[in-house]
């Protein structure tokens, strides 16, 4: 198994499950369709069971520091007690929100302007 | 209503099409600016008190890529924070402006107008948690006696004298998250219940998938639902790694009704 998806990489994948196949489509309104679309080859809803996965998930836990010497938890609490604890772990979470904006912003790696606003009624 | 002898009809392609992003109020006023897929320039088609975002494409360009998937959902996530938006999946093309508000906007004002009012206020966040992989392996394990013993007889053997144990080992594994998955989605479901009930499941997308949530929520009260969720983060600090995004358009509240006919 990877480590959880760094937010670098995550940020197209969230796009991706959600854009895709989600939100009105067209083609029940509207008679015109469309546009040859090339997608990338997507293998979203692929939580499958198959001995590669049984195979990876045994070597994750092979790969597990043994019992008594947990150096694998230690890394992960000295990971936590580094971020300064959990307030800021909190923080973590809570910037989150407009930290992905933020990705999605610079993602395509042009600046792009914000968004429409509205003029308020 | 079409035949199949019609396909004289179609004259040379033109040049350019119009991509629509979502139906917003009417009162809404793209940015100067603001671009879209392919960088062109957003615009906005009027009927009445509804609207759409638009932009002109080029029908024989590609469409796809990364960028534009981002500026689809850029255009859209943007419109979300300040006012009501139902989008539209990726991909919509209508032959031109004209088109725009006679078979989409006037065909269905009131649905859009009265959908629009509903969602007035609120937009969509996603709750996403993804196990740290390391601990909740190790929790699965510790958890498991015959995870365990499995482990033991793999433990540092090679993968060919240890392949039976470790598919045993790794189908434990397997059947034992996804009950965590299950079991986590419902604490995160009960931690959201006193905020809002308008919550959908997302089904799993990446093996280490603990939590996929999609939530309606009012955008004023953000502050909440990230106290919420910023609550579990602390809970379970060392196995899940919880993110909030957001506010995004209500990609996972919008239905399609089905064609007629």
């Amino acid at each position: 198994m990877t480590t959880a998806g760094g937010p670098s990489s995550s940020s197209l994948a969230d796009v991706i499950d959600t854009i895709l196949d989600k939100g009105l489509v067209i083609d029940a309104y509207v008679r015109v369709s469309l546009v040859g679309i090339e997608l990338l080859t997507i293998d979203a809803r692929i939580v499958v069971a198959s001995v590669d996965t049984y195979l990876r998930f045994a070597e994750a836990a092979n790969r597990l520091a043994i019992g008594s010497e947990p150096k694998g938890l230690s890394d992960l609490v000295s990971d936590v007690k580094g971020s300064g604890s959990t307030k800021s772990k909190t923080k973590g979470v809570l910037e989150g929100v407009g930290e992905t904006l933020g990705e999605l912003l610079s993602g395509s790696g042009s600046e792009r302007e914000p968004a429409p606003r509205r003029r308020r009624k | 209503m079409t035949s199949a002898d019609d396909t004289d009809i179609e004259e040379a392609a033109p040049s350019a099409v119009i991509y629509v992003y979502g139906i917003v109020p009417a009162d809404v006023q793209p940015e100067e600016d603001a671009t879209g897929v392919h960088d062109a320039p957003i615009e906005i088609v009027t009927h009445g008190d509804i609207a759409a975002l638009v932009s002109e494409i080029d029908p024989d360009q590609r469409l796809g890529t990364p960028a534009d998937l981002q500026a689809h959902a850029h255009i859209l996530d943007g419109t979300a924070h300040v006012a009501p938006v139902l989008p539209l999946r990726f991909g919509a093309v209508v032959s031109d402006r004209d088109a725009v508000v006679n078979e989409l906007l006037a065909e269905h004002e009131d649905e859009f107008a009265s959908a629009l009012n509903e969602l007035e206020g609120f937009a969509q966040y996603m709750v996403k948690g993804r196990y740290v992989d390391e601990a909740i392996v190790r929790e699965i394990v510790d958890e498991s006696p015959e995870a365990s013993s499995l482990l033991e007889t793999i433990r540092d053997q090679p993968e060919e004298l240890t392949r039976d144990a470790r598919i045993a080992l790794g189908e434990i594994i397997g059947h034992a998250l996804e009950a965590k998955r299950d079991a986590d989605t419902r604490t995160t479901l009960g931690a959201l219940s006193p905020l809002t009930d308008t919550v959908t499941v997302r089904e799993p997308t990446h093996d280490e998938d603990a939590v996929q949530l999609a939530v309606l929520f009012e955008v004023d009260r953000q502050d909440e639902l990230e106290r919420t969720v910023g609550d579990l983060a602390e809970r379970w600090e060392d196995r899940v790694t919880m993110r909030i995004l957001g506010p995004m358009a209500p990609y996972d509240f919008v239905v399609t009704p089905k064609p007629e006919g």
